[in-house]
């Protein structure tokens, strides 16, 4: 037993647990039950509730065991006289005014306070008043309702908001018996992860309006599966009856979600019964595309039929114009099996490196250890790079948040924007739109001076960021002992990316340094996307296209072993005639992509386009054939989080539609591999014996928390040398940020959250703002390249002098489509109007 | 009789610097500066002084657990009186602030404090002016600020106002609002001394407890240790009220018998009326009835009658009262004053009040006094602070000596009717 660990006896049973325990969870790891009401151990101790009162030998009175931390030689007993006497006490106070509707409560089935009285309370009561009348339903905000009759003011959901989410959204109203939870001034209880609260209350005082009345939670099938809104995979049950989607709950995993979601996890699922959900294969005449000479499925067709004649179809024009005038373009939403079978579609099958996923650059691997976000606990300095966890990946913030103010990591910020977190960090330093190679030079310059390895004298160009500033940061980063770098790809413009990674390695290099990072790119599985090789350069685990030798081992003879083309050149060469057959997997250049009009333009000089998709977009509307693709809910296979962890996502709901995996392996069949897999898991196990990583993942392996995948190959990458950059041709430099509730596919008119829909905003700086003539609140225009985008003015200092901030609020606002085609930095001309 | 703190309390203009200096204000600091700040912790560790706000915790011992190191330090003093029955604070303050201060002065210099809060309860704003204005002077006389006295010792004092809750006064919540947070109590450990204010290492006393420093830096513990008994040393304001002919505070040193309290000090019952019952220490601890009045006045005395010293608040109560209808007040005050954090306060002093109202309308059962009874079990010792305990305190100790009183109710109410 080390000096951290104490022993003590719990209902004569010894238990060494570290110091600082609870009681009440020392008990847990003896099957002591202790009941509470008001505890919960993500949160911490409240000692409202009194339900958890024990005896302790010695103590004069009885002792609240969520209160109290364990002492060496500690005696507790749970089930003497005096502690029933006291439970039963407690149950009968907090029942005295409690309705007992349980028979119309969504907590029914399910709820604490039923349990415990069960359990441990009185077999009748004593009171003899009327209960207390109190209001039944009264909105929180949009998506929770609050029954103030069934809350027993345990406090739980105020201690959340406080410690938690730390913004006391939600706080105790009034004293004594008049207590209610409430907001100031009634405002709604907007915050973005206010949804953990209805989990947490421990009766149905805390109620999710969309679930209100719906279903008794008996009646539910749960299913455990992740969440498909963002890289930080959160794990959630879905609650479904009748094959229809009733709620979705938290599923606590401490390696992923450390117990919480956000709000776009709970609510954001209306798209799985949305009305343009794609359910059949089907042809389009295509509204001013270029007609096709393909062939075509039949009326009624199957969707073997469908996935045969695809497959022929491209097998037709790889022969006729070879492997490289077909294309590739899948997603980083979508399952490592879907995505590891396409690029072998394509790079078996049909012989082409032209595959990719996204419109930024990015390599698979890490020169540094791939940290798990739990390792933001125990790293004492966690910086972030371009990256902005509140809006990208909500549960992320959580979890910088408690490392900050519980566990003393300091954040330190390298960015273009302010963010919400800049109130936790130590330091923020802002460099200007555009300038983020610059500015993450400057920072691995910094350190290459301090150690004394080769770096130029003088950093390039303009970042805005002062000596003064960029040394403390310096100084911050090499003296960190363990540091865990955030960083977002796909704000990074240009070959930033790899410029991050050069200072990952330099700083690894400082003497008894420990560092990690943790490629924060939003989308659910982007690092699975790269892991599978949707990359035109590098096959599944990292390995290069040019390591032939591995290649052909495992991936034989007629394995293309040439850099293909990115997603960005793909529609370039469409555009330019070259490339004649594309196929979109879940994803919607058209909107997403930049170049504005010319994607859409490029698109419809195809010979064909085939959408695999799951929700009718701009792109499908542009496809000579659409196959349905089923997507979260129905579909299966493993994702990988941010922190590298693979999770298995399950289906919650069944549907006729055969699933993604299926019509690839009928395309590969069509084309001759004989493969055939009969459940998804068959895929998950060639993807174990294929790809460099994944060796440890199976369906034991994943178990219901997942398993982390061992490092990726990382190659090592040259930076170019910094470029001029491309011509001025605007007044500013646009940085278009992310923004959690965007009015899209899939937060669509009729999403629960359309109350944090935001109008399209530019945000200025005032000096910028000055000298354009442009006031808080004016409508200003953006445009560039051939687009141009209305939004409000808010001056606000949210980027240096010489950007323009704008939050991706919609899909119709249409703000990717002012970036440019080449990925680079962007300018845009913004005048009032 | 010794008088300490009452020794000039009604002289002419004490409150000002002038008055209170001629009297030999201020004279401590002098004395103290030479010592080591350990010296005076170990001077009023001797003294025996225990706090006069009601928990009667060794002064000095508590001085000596402010985590090691750990600066800025606070001290608070409690101000908030909110103790019904409890007035002497007030008047320390409005006619000794300096006493006051000085008091305050000589903690933070012995406990390493540089910023000092006095606490006082929201009906305090006229005073928190008189106050305010003493403060002023001791700036300007150089015993606040910065470098007093020549001797690099600081110390700021400012003044706060509550916003009425009785549970205010209870060091944690006191500390709370004094945050601007939410007036409830906060869990300890840890406790003040080590994160009290701002998480920082913090002293709490009450005003008379710091009022009488200055006597024990001046005359020396052991001159405060000679008076009253073994273990309660020194004097004690004791507010009397009720039904005496004379109510008031007055100084007595501890272990004066509280008959004459109530009947040399305050002169006796009002209209000679016999005395019924007499609650010792403010609302909060037992009551005791008359045959008792012979206990003396002091902490261990009354512990050993099965009350407690409290506040120092002496409720007299005469026989022309039903002590059915004395008890319901008194829940209701701590019904109203319950902060609602935890279940069995919040929920139980309603209930009792229920249960009580519905006896005075004759309308209670024959075992509603066992009810009431169990209840105050469920609540006692189990609720989140002393202030369930406080509610529990009126209604046992009414049934324990007047249980006839409550069963005049149920004269004619037959066994299980409503
Ligand atoms: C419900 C409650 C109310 C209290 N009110 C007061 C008060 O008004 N004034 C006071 O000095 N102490 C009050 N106390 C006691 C304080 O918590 C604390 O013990 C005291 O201020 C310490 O100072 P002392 O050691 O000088 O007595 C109260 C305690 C409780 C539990
Ligand atoms: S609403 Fe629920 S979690 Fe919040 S205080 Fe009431 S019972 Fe507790
Ligand atoms: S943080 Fe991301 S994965 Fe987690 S619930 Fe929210 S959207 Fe889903
Ligand atoms: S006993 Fe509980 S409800 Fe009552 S005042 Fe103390 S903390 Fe508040
Ligand atoms: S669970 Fe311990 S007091 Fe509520």
């Amino acid at each position: 037993m080390s000096d951290n660990e104490v022993t003590l006896t719990i209902d004569g049973k010894s238990v060494t647990v570290p110091k600082g325990t609870k009681v009440v969870d020392a008990a847990r790891e003896v099957d002591v039950d202790i009941p509470v009401f008001c505890y919960h151990e993500k949160i911490g101790a409240l000692g409202c509730c009194r339900m958890c009162l024990v005896e302790v030998e010695k103590m004069p009175k009885l002792m609240t065991a969520c209160t109290m931390d364990v002492m060496p030689d500690m005696v507790v007993k749970t089930t003497t006289d005096k502690v029933e006497k006291a439970q039963k006490g407690v149950l009968e106070f907090t029942l005295l005014n409690h309705p007992l509707d349980c028979p119309v409560c969504d907590k029914g089935g399910e709820c604490p306070l039923q349990d415990n009285t069960f359990k441990y309370g009185p077999p009748d009561t004593r009171m003899e008043f009327h209960r207390a009348n109190n209001a039944k339903a009264t909105p929180l905000s949009p998506v929770i309702t609050i029954d103030r009759e069934r809350c027993i003011a345990c406090q739980r959901c105020t201690a959340y908001s406080e410690r938690i989410e730390q913004d006391q959204g939600l706080v105790m109203l009034n004293r004594g018996f008049y207590n209610e939870v409430g907001t100031f001034n009634n405002e709604p209880y907007n915050n973005r992860f206010s949804g953990n609260v209805i989990d947490i209350c421990p009766v149905g005082a805390l109620t999710n309006t969309d679930f209100r009345f719906k279903a008794r939670t008996w009646d539910l099938t749960n299913t455990e599966t992740l969440c498909a809104h963002c890289g930080c995979n959160c794990n959630i049950t879905m609650g479904t009856r009748l094959n229809e989607l009733m709620r979705i709950e938290a599923r606590p995993n401490d390696a992923v979600d450390d117990g919480w979601i956000c709000d776009k996890g709970r609510w954001g699922h209306q798209f799985v019964h949305s009305k343009n959900k794609i359910i059949t294969a089907r042809e389009n005449s295509v509204g001013g595309g270029k007609p096709t000479s393909f062939p075509v499925f039949p009326h009624d067709c199957t969707i073997q039929d469908a996935a045969g004649k695809v497959a022929e179809a491209f097998k037709k024009i790889a022969e006729e114009h070879g492997p490289e005038s077909v294309g590739f373009i899948g997603s980083p939403y979508t399952t490592n099996e879907e995505n590891y079978l396409y690029q072998k579609l394509f790079r078996q099958s049909l012989g082409s490196n032209n595959i990719d996923h996204k419109s930024y650059q990015d390599t698979p691997g890490l020169p540094v250890d791939h940290y798990g976000v739990e390792q933001i606990e125990t790293a004492n300095v966690v910086l972030l790079i371009a990256s902005d966890p509140t809006e990208e990946l909500p549960v992320l913030d959580l979890r910088i948040k408690k490392a900050v103010t519980n566990c003393g990591t300091r954040l330190v910020s390298l960015n273009d924007q302010t963010i919400a977190l800049d109130k936790y960090s130590s330091q923020s330093v802002q460099y200007r739109v555009g300038s983020e190679a610059l500015a993450i030079d400057a920072l691995a310059n910094g350190l290459a001076r301090e150690l004394g390895e080769p770096a130029p004298a003088k950093d390039a160009g303009q970042t805005g960021i002062s000596a003064e500033d960029m040394n403390t940061l310096v100084e911050t980063v090499r003296s960190s002992m363990k540091i865990c770098v955030v960083y977002n790809p796909s704000a990074l413009s240009g070959d930033a990316v790899s410029r991050v990674k050069r200072l990952l390695k330099l700083i690894a290099k400082v003497p008894t340094m420990e560092c990690g990072a943790i490629p924060a790119a939003p989308m659910t599985n982007a690092v699975g996307a790269m892991d599978m090789g949707l990359l035109p350069d590098f096959y599944p685990g990292g390995v290069p296209v040019t390591n032939q030798d591995e290649i052909k081992k495992q991936w034989g003879e007629n394995a293309p072993t040439t850099k293909g083309l990115s997603a960005l050149e793909m529609i370039a060469r469409a555009e330019a005639g070259e490339l004649k057959a594309l196929l979109v997997h879940r994803s919607n250049p058209v909107i997403d992509f930049p170049g504005g009009s010319r994607v859409a333009d490029a698109l419809r000089k195809l010979d064909l386009l085939v959408v695999h998709d799951m929700l009718e977009t701009e792109t499908t509307e542009l496809a000579h054939l659409v196959l349905p693709s089923n997507g979260p809910g129905y579909d299966e296979g493993t994702t990988t989080n941010i922190g590298g962890r693979v999770q298995a996502r399950k289906k919650a709901l069944e549907t006729a539609q055969a699933p993604d995996w299926k019509i690839i392996n009928l395309m590969l069949n069509a084309l001759g591999d004989e493969t055939d897999y009969q459940k998804v898991l068959d895929v998950t196990d060639e993807i174990a014996q294929k790809v460099p990583g994944y060796q440890e993942i199976s369906r034991k392996s994943l178990g219901k928390a997942g398993c982390d995948r061992a490092p990726v190959t990382s190659v090592d990458e040259t930076v170019a040398e910094q470029s001029a950059g491309s011509g001025k041709n605007g007044n500013l430099r646009l940085r278009v940020a992310t923004s959690l509730f965007s009015h899209d596919k899939i937060l669509d008119a009729s999403s629960r959250l359309a109350h944090h829909f935001l109008p399209s905003t530019a945000h200025l700086n005032e000096k910028d703002a000055k000298k354009l003539g442009i006031r808080d609140g004016d409508t200003v225009l953006l445009s560039a390249q051939d687009v141009t985008l209305e939004a409000t003015a808010s001056v606000n200092n949210r980027c240096q002098s010489g950007g323009v901030v704008v939050p991706r609020a919609s899909d119709w606002q249409g703000v990717n489509g002012l970036t440019g085609a080449d990925g680079g930095p962007t300018w845009v001309e913004v005048r009032k109007v | 009789m010794t008088q300490i703190l009452f020794k000039n309390i009604n002289m002419k203009d004490l409150h000002t610097m002038k008055v209170y200096e001629e009297q030999g204000g201020y004279q401590a600091l002098k004395k103290a500066f030479a010592q080591k700040p350990e010296e005076i912790v170990e001077a009023v560790k001797a003294s025996g002084l225990r706090g006069r706000g009601g928990a009667g915790f060794p002064t000095g011992l508590k001085w000596s657990f402010l985590a090691k190191d750990v600066f800025p330090r606070y001290l608070c003093c409690n101000a908030d009186e909110s103790e019904p029955g409890t007035c002497k604070d007030r008047e320390l303050m409005l006619k000794n602030p300096h006493s006051l201060i000085e008091g305050m002065i000589l903690c933070s210099y012995a406990c390493r404090v540089e910023i000092g809060y006095i606490y006082m309860r929201g009906e305090f704003h006229d005073l928190i002016f008189n106050m305010g204005k003493a403060i002023e002077d001791a700036y300007a006389k150089g015993y606040l600020g910065k470098n007093i006295q020549g001797t690099g010792f600081n110390l700021d004092i400012y003044t706060h106002l509550g916003a009425g809750a009785y549970i205010c006064g209870e060091e944690s919540a006191l500390l709370n609002s004094l945050e601007g947070e939410r007036g409830e109590p906060r869990m300890k450990p840890p406790f003040p001394a080590v994160e009290g204010l701002y998480a920082k290492p913090t002293v709490i006393n009450n005003v008379e407890t710091l009022c009488v420093i200055p006597y024990i830096v001046n005359e020396g513990a052991e001159k405060y240790a000679s008076m009253g008994t073994e273990k309660s040393k020194g004097t004690k304001l004791v507010s009397v009220s009720g039904h005496v002919k004379k109510p008031g505070n007055y100084e007595v040193v501890l272990g004066t018998p509280i008959r004459e309290i109530i009947y040399d000090l305050a002169g006796g019952i009002r209209d000679d009326n016999n005395l019924k019952a007499f609650i010792p220490g403010g609302s909060s601890v037992p009551m005791l009835p008359a045959d008792q009045v012979d206990v003396l006045y002091d902490y261990e005395s009354l512990a050993a009658a099965g009350t407690m010293l409290g506040s120092g608040a002496m409720i007299v109560i005469d026989d022309t009262v039903n002590i059915v209808e004395s008890t319901l007040r008194l829940i209701s005050f701590y019904m109203h004053e319950s902060c609602g954090k935890c279940t069995p306060c919040r929920e139980g002093t309603r209930w009792l009040y229920q249960i009580v109202e519905k006896i005075m309308q004759n309308k209670g059962q024959l075992d509603y006094i066992e009810k009431m009874e169990d209840i105050c079990d469920n609540m006692n010792m189990k609720a989140f602070c002393p202030l369930a305990d406080a509610c529990v305190s009126p209604v046992v100790s009414s049934i324990k000596y007047f249980r006839s009183d409550y069963e005049a109710y149920f004269k004619n109410t037959p066994v299980g009717s409503v």
